[in-house]
């Protein structure tokens, strides 16, 4: 298992008297506006000690073992997380600082904390995403038929504008691959998200997926009145790399 | 995807998800213990949980079918599992903690289709209104929302710049300027009714179609600023989970009156109700109380005599008398000196930590403060299922423990600890009984008991007891920036002790404070009084049993079950967390309870250790692997704070960059 822990050089928030954590977020809400983006002009530090000019929360949804925490450990660390099956434990949220179109967008990837396996995820998770990457698992019948009964609940609970992603996972499985591309386009046409497939072992897309959800949300937020709508398919399609093309 | 099979062996089991055992799970998963969190329902937080108002229509239509249910049992299956020198002990299956079940709608029904017999239990299906909803504007809410994240962080700064700061008084200037900082932000985030809105009528209909804005519970209480849960939620950093607002002012309701009781001492100079005269003996008054104990001769000759008579031969004014008996003690006539004192200090201690008042409210109500608890457990390695439950507990004869589980699909799982909500607990088990009920009522308002310049504040209202021997009524009014209520609303909860069925005891205070409209959508007449008072559009009374008064003694069970009774009818949950702690103290004596949770920045992954090319993939089932994995992980994932003194040195240089950072800017 290729999986190893380390602190970083930056606090931890383990000293008994106080909680940097929180501490840490201050320097965050000084400069933060009420409605929930920060205000561009007065750059923030973020809890990684990163700044920032406007944050987000992303979750991750899917059925168990589709690589959820693959993904995100893969765009945020560039690492991948090997052994035959990684139940999560210990992920909680992520920050990642992304630079889009010379602003810095600061995404909060979540992840399920495993109460997916017996579709027990709290309410609160859908409902405070900006953004849902729903994922599949391409050598993984099921977890694909289970995309629709996801959906449902997303629509139940998260908030109606929510920018929803469907990503087919595990790309790079050729041989065992069961789920055709195909079939991962016409569900999300059907559903009208954009769609594409991933993989957090050779990284195809990952970066991608972030960022098209990155520029997606910052464009509602900080949208001009007459400026055009940001295409998010059309950018993923122009952007997007195929399966076995090459390892971005 | 639930067709996975459980673990066969856990170190805790724990079945119900209401606040205590939540907080259990959390504290074991926390320290490395293996965690079964189960509940028999579809959501989390059993008798702690809120609701949309469709999903409370569901609920309501559950209770209905529960009561005509006759319960049979097929107690062959599991029969077969139990073996040799073990003995079955079954649980429960249904739940019957809340009785008297009763809902009325007078919210007019026009919009869609005229007048008939309104069946108010049967509400239009759900898929349907959440359709309707989609075409409505999600503007406003999409601003609230994405700015809670924020005003989270606002909230938790507040209370470490507290922290740190040694003054910790009451001082006047403090206060003022924490509640402005909050007050400010109060206009950018709350979704400010247009007055237009406010002049439409609410009919059934809209609250069917805004019905995700609700989120009403079933339990109503307010977090103490220094009481147990805020505490806890500090320090164990589940705080980062959820948001809160404070409570914007304390109201009472005297001679049919509702009126502002000054609590902080701004309020007291800025009240008008109160004479110079009333102002200076309240204030000497709140003063003593502050650090009673320093002077005994104060009041030990009351020691024995109730805090209302000791009020009354401290020469406060009839007037001040009942602020400090039912507003800031919130205690009863009968309550002895020394309890009524120690409840005064508290509420004065908890003033000004995060606003003007000293308490908070979690936005979306209070059922998420379970549920960000479980989150915290998940995260530890907690495994989750809801719909699912335990047949029956299997008991080792020998040394009367239990040793396993039977769940609801047959599968016997070991433990070593058992934890379990009392309403899972059958007759037979129980040594004596000894319930009470508390009586609630839920009502949604068309505006504020009180309006005032700013619409969006969440109101404490005590109502003193109709009749001198009664219990005082409780009741929070929640605003739409609480995100318990859609806009144009406000939610109400009133709360006491049972000595009838909640309608007997509740309806009084609501015909008293609200209008009720003779016929649904009906206008109050001119000249009668009611036209000033809120009208009720929907109004829910329940009795849910408090089980609170029972310990360990009640229940004829083997000493590693471990038993959690629910809400108890206090303002507080300082009674659940207490009960949550001292249930871990007993399961692990020698581990801390609930330590702070390591940032998830502080875990980083490394990618450098050589990658087990084609193996990634295999969806292999071998569960002894998985297991021994999450063991590992379980154990080595978090900082451990005696070695890692790099991290505190870096902490401490945090704090010297917050000192640098002057709190001016907030």
């Amino acid at each position: 298992m290729s999986r190893k822990k380390a602190l970083k050089g930056k606090g931890s928030s383990n000293t008994p008297n106080s909680s940097p954590s929180a501490e840490k977020e201050k320097g965050k809400k000084v400069s933060s506006q009420a409605n929930g983006v920060v205000h561009p002009s007065r750059p923030s530090l973020s809890n990684s000690g990163e700044f920032y000019d406007i944050a987000f929360k992303v979750m991750l949804v899917g059925d168990s073992g589709v690589g959820k925490t693959c993904l995100l450990v893969r765009f945020k660390d560039g690492a991948f997380l090997a052994g035959s099956f990684i139940s999560t434990v210990g992920i909680d949220f992520r920050n990642k600082v992304l630079s889009i179109d010379s602003m810095r967008v600061k995404l909060q990837i979540w992840d399920t904390a495993g109460q997916e396996r017996f579709r027990s995820v709290t309410h609160a998770y859908y409902r405070d995403a900006h953004a849902l990457l729903l994922l599949y698992d391409v050598t993984n019948k099921s977890s694909f038929d289970n995309i629709q009964a996801w959906l449902t609940e997303i629509h139940e609970f998260a908030q109606q504008n929510v920018v929803i992603m469907l990503l087919g996972n595990k790309a790079d499985a050729t041989h065992e691959r069961i789920v055709k591309r195909e079939e991962g386009e016409k569900l999300a046409k059907e559903f009208g998200v954009p769609f594409m497939e991933t993989s957090a072992k050779t990284g195809l897309n990952v970066e991608l997926a972030f960022t098209a959800v990155a520029k997606e949300l910052k464009h509602r937020e900080l949208k001009e009145p007459n400026e055009p709508k940001f295409q998010l398919q059309e950018y993923v399609n122009k952007e997007m790399k195929g399966v076995g093309c090459c390892r971005s | 995807m639930a067709a996975e099979d459980l673990p066969s062996q856990f170190d805790v089991v724990i079945l119900g998800t209401g606040l205590t055992e939540s907080v259990i799970a959390a504290a074991c998963s926390r320290v490395g213990q293996s965690v079964l969190h189960l509940d028999r329902r579809n959501y989390y937080a059993g008798n702690w949980a809120s609701f949309t108002f469709n999903g409370l229509l569901s609920w309501i239509e559950e209770y209905k079918n529960q009561q005509e249910l006759q319960i049979t049992e097929s107690e062959q299956e599991w029969r077969s599992l139990i073996e040799d020198g073990e003995e079955a002990v079954p649980l429960n299956s249904v739940d019957s903690s809340i009785s008297n079940l009763e809902v009325f709608c007078y919210a007019s029904e026009e919009e869609e289709q005229e007048e008939e017999t309104k069946d108010l239990l049967t509400c239009p299906n759900a898929e349907t209104v959440s359709e309707e909803t989609n075409s409505d504007s999600t503007e406003t809410q999409d601003t609230v929302t994405s700015d809670d994240v924020t005003e989270s962080n606002v909230k938790v700064q507040n209370e470490e710049n507290e922290d740190s700061a040694p003054k910790e008084q009451l001082h006047a200037s403090d206060i003022s300027e924490h509640s402005q900082s909050v007050e400010e932000k109060q206009p950018n985030r709350s979704p400010a009714d247009p007055p237009a809105e406010l002049q439409k009528k609410i009919t059934y209909q809209k609250l069917l179609k805004e019905g995700r804005r609700f989120n009403i519970d079933l339990v109503s209480k307010l977090m103490y600023s220094r009481g147990a849960l805020v505490d806890l939620l500090i320090k164990s950093n589940v705080s980062r989970y959820a948001e809160f607002k404070n409570i914007g002012r304390i109201l009472t309701c005297r001679n049919g009156k509702v009126e502002q009781v000054p609590c902080s001492r701004a309020d007291v100079f800025a009240s008008k109700q109160l004479t110079v005269v009333e102002k200076r003996m309240l204030m000497k008054f709140l003063t003593f109380c502050l650090d009673f104990e320093q002077h005994p001769e104060e009041y030990q000759d009351y020691s024995e005599k109730p805090f209302s008579e000791f009020l009354k031969n401290k020469k406060l004014t009839e007037n001040l008398q009942d602020f400090v008996l039912l507003s800031i003690a919130m205690v009863t006539q009968q309550t002895l000196t020394e309890e009524g004192l120690k409840a005064t200090q508290h509420f004065l201690r908890c003033l000004g930590r995060y606003g003007n008042t000293p308490f908070l409210f979690p936005l979306y109500g209070l059922g998420e403060i379970p549920q960000c608890f479980c989150r915290m457990c998940a995260v530890f390695g907690g495994i989750y299922c809801l719909r699912h439950s335990v047949q029956c507990l299997v008991v080792d004869k020998e040394s009367n423990k239990v040793k396993a589980v039977i769940d609801t699909r047959g599968q016997k799982i070991g433990c070593s600890h058992f934890v379990v909500e009392d309403s899972y607990i059958r007759e037979e088990q129980r040594e004596s009984i000894d319930y009470r009920q508390i009586s609630r009522a839920v009502l949604i308002t068309d505006r504020s008991v009180l309006p005032s310049e700013s619409d969006q504040q969440i109101s404490l209202v005590t109502v003193p007891p109709v009749e001198s021997s009664g219990p005082a009524v409780r009741m929070v009014e929640l605003c739409s920036s609480s995100m318990t209520c859609m806009p144009g609303t406000c939610l109400v909860h009133l709360t006491c002790s049972s000595s009838g069925t909640a309608q007997q005891d509740l309806a009084p205070v609501v015909s008293q404070l609200f209008h009720i409209p003779t016929t649904p959508g009906e206008d109050p007449s001119e000249g009668t009084g009611e036209i000033s008072k809120p009208a009720v559009l929907w109004v829910m009374y329940f009795n849910m049993r408090d089980t609170s008064a029972m310990d360990s003694s009640c229940y004829s069970l083997p000493s590693n079950v471990h038993v959690c009774t629910g809400p108890d009818a206090g303002l507080g949950s300082d009674y659940s967390i207490k009960l949550a702690e001292s249930v871990f103290h007993c399961l692990l004596p020698d581990e801390e309870f609930c330590p702070p949770a390591p940032n998830p920045e502080d875990i980083i992954y490394d990618g450098d250790a050589p990658q087990a090319e084609g193996r990634g993939f295999d969806e292999s089932n071998d569960t002894e692997a998985n297991k021994s994995q999450a063991e590992e992980e379980g154990t080595t994932n978090e900082t451990n704070p005696e070695n890692s003194e790099a991290a505190e040195m870096d902490s401490v240089a945090q704090e010297t960059t917050l000192d640098t950072n002057p709190p001016s800017e907030e």
